[in-house]
């Protein structure tokens, strides 16, 4: 896994920290949604927050907005400690996940809403200017007079981060802003709010529970499980150095098998699995025999073939999907698994069929060690 | 069961029915009706002790309901910022206040405010500058006002509040988001979103203020609003004028209550 080149579009190195959490917690009650949060939020990144609903990804979020006050450590603006500065002397800006626009105001209104809010009062005409320039960015031109209800919801969103980026936030927060639009609407919203953020040049951090949305905006991806943060980086680091088995779950998909440490020879771990069986892989990190842990291998690192080496399966299933078919397969003792076959290879193997016979196998090198938690 | 449903409105509505039929009619007695004629409402809006009756009863629901409208906002707002114990506690005080029958208002209202007049009319008279006559507190307007204003708040309170807990907390989370204080956003964002119902509170209260006798009956002193000009005038027996002032009433009242109503469903719904 050495072997596999990053292009990092973008290192923590790069720039200086805009925000940070310093051992933030944050308790409701008898619950604990957020625990000793520990990052560094660089000027210019975009940053997502990744997890499953209730893994205090949005109270991190709110509290970066100033909605919440951490119940223990520090939350950093622009190197102050901001834990008690409420949220309208903030110069932070949010996306609300329904976007929370004033039904009662006009779109040009809604999104002369901060401006209007300035003291001293910035003239009229520079508003009104202001106004028309971000209308233009998120290309809603003409519609200032519409009503909000007349707008759909991608147009909805467009007013929404309009009404956020006008006031050139330090910060610019968005809460699982697209999870209210279709799919293929979704897709446009990503590359227009990447396009959006290269060319304001605003730290963006984005809530989400969508891996293919983080994947495919962030910069930096900070996996959140259980109120705590559980591995951060680039989506190549987190995909192909995960930390966990969660994390490797979470970041695309993976099989994996259940075993134990039994020998650590030089640079990959032997395995021994449930059905006594040995793998072997890449550790993650320091291991100690006998430790609980899971190898991962991802589909497309499996090669399927009619004769050989490797793992006797049946193919269960078969999905064509263009470039790529995945088949489920089913070993005898390990269970069912995926494998991702590349078109090439169906070329010179053929197209398997569900019943037949054949033989999985990977590079020791490709299969990760993994903490089991 | 249709047959039986049908008996009780009819149970309901044909005295209202006749009343309004007979303040149309041309004879002078209540109880035969003798060809059509608006004779008695002519009579009615130029008789000057209704007039008089009618002022009063306008100033004072105009007053209690803008005074209802204005503090029961503020506690509805307020009461949106408690929780726990001393929400719950509250929440059952309005509800209470709605449900006590207007006797025992008028009569709890009556016996505080006697007491408290007699307790501060001598103080007043005490510091009184020598030679001057004082002012004397006593039943009246103002009791009237009060003692209205009090029960009516619950009322708006509760509309109210059924308004802000429909209001997405969002909106006002955005607006703070967006730099407004808290006292901007309530101006900007609550207020404007909170307002039909604001109105369709005013309408009732005023409504209910304008039709009130029980409450006034007690606390009005010497005052007379034009249901209590009613009920003293019926001991003369009940005229066609009479009639013809509470079909007046009765429309207007309706009126008021459609609108509230319509405002109450207009503000409700939520343009997506």
């Amino acid at each position: 896994m050495e072997s596999r080149g990053y292009i990092e579009a973008f290192t923590p190195a790069d720039g200086k920290a805009i925000a940070e959490l310093r051992g933030v917690s944050k308790r409701f009650g008898d619950v604990l949604a957020a625990s000793d949060l520990n990052l560094t939020i660089t000027e210019g990144e975009f940053l997502s927050f990744l997890g499953p609903s209730g893994c205090g990804k949005t109270t991190a979020l709110r509290m970066l907005a100033g909605f919440e006050t951490p119940t223990e450590g520090d939350v950093l603006l622009d190197g102050e400690v901001v834990n008690a500065l409420e949220a309208h002397h903030r110069p932070v800006n949010m996306v609300f996940q329904q976007y929370a626009l004033f039904p009662h105001m006009t779109v040009a209104q809604n999104i002369g809403y901060g401006l209007r809010q300035r003291r001293p009062r910035l003239p009229k005409a520079q508003i009104a200017e202001k106004v028309d320039k971000t209308l233009d960015i998120v290309q809603l031109g003409g519609f200032e007079d519409r009503k909000i209800w007349e707008m759909s919801g991608g147009q909805q969103q467009r007013v929404a981060l309009a009404r956020a980026i006008i006031n050139e936030p330090k910060l610019l927060l968005l809460d699982e802003p697209m999870a209210a639009l279709d799919r293929k609407l979704r897709k446009e919203m990503q590359i227009e709010l990447q396009d959006l953020q290269r060319q304001l040049g605003i730290t963006f951090v984005l809530v989400t529970h969508d891996q293919e949305e983080a994947l495919s905006m962030s910069d930096r991806i900070c996996i959140m499980r259980e109120g705590r943060i559980v591995q951060v980086g680039s989506p190549q680091e987190l995909y192909d150095r995960p930390n966990s088995k969660y994390v490797a779950d979470f970041v695309g998909t993976s099989n994996f098998f259940d075993g134990t440490v039994v020998e650590q020879p030089g640079p990959l771990t032997s395995v021994r699995l449930s059905n006594g069986m040995i793998m072997r892989g890449t550790p993650t990190e320091e291991m100690s025999n006998s430790e609980d842990v899971s190898v991962s291998v991802r589909p497309e690192q499996m090669t399927l073939q009619r004769q050989g080496e490797g793992l006797t399966v049946e193919v269960r299933n078969r999905i064509f999907l263009g470039e790529h078919t995945e088949y489920l397969v089913n070993h005898e003792t390990l269970g069912d698994f995926l494998v991702l076959s590349p078109r090439q290879s169906e070329q010179t193997e053929g197209a398997f069929t569900v019943g037949d016979t054949a033989f999985v196998s990977w590079e020791d090198s490709a299969a990760l060690i993994l903490d089991r938690n | 069961m249709r047959a039986y449903a049908v008996c009780v409105y009819l149970f309901l509505y044909i005295p209202i029915g006749v009343i309004a039929l007979f303040s149309f009619n041309a004879g002078r007695h209540a109880s035969q009706l003798q060809g059509f004629s608006t004779k008695w409402y002519g009579k009615a809006l130029s008789n000057p002790f209704v007039m008089d009756a009618l002022e009063t009863s306008l100033i004072v629901a105009f007053t209690s309901a803008l005074c209802a409208s204005v503090f029961g906002t503020m506690a509805a707002v307020a009461l949106q910022g408690i929780k726990g114990p001393v929400r719950t506690a509250f929440d059952l005080l309005i509800y209470v206040a709605v449900m006590i029958p207007g006797i025992v208002i008028g009569i709890a209202t009556l016996i505080g405010l006697v007491t408290v007049f007699d307790q501060l009319n001598p103080m007043i008279a005490a510091i009184w500058p020598n030679g001057l006559t004082p002012p004397k507190l006593q039943m009246g307007m103002g009791s009237l006002i009060a003692a209205h204003t009090m029960f009516l708040m619950a009322l708006v309170v509760i509309i109210v509040r059924a308004r802000l807990a429909g209001m997405d907390r969002a909106l006002t989370e955005a607006s703070s988001d967006l730099y407004a204080t808290p006292m901007a956003t309530f101006r900007q964002v609550t207020l404007p979103m909170i307002f039909p119902a604001i109105l369709a509170g005013f309408l009732l209260s005023f409504t209910f203020s304008f039709d009130d006798f029980i409450i006034a009956f007690f606390v009005a002193g010497s005052e007379t609003t034009l249901p209590i000009y009613v009920f003293s005038s019926i001991r003369r027996g009940v005229t066609p004028e009479i009639n013809a002032i509470g079909t007046m009433v009765l429309i207007v009242s309706l009126l008021m209550l459609i609108t509230a109503q319509l405002l109450l469903q207009r503000g409700g719904k939520k343009p997506k």
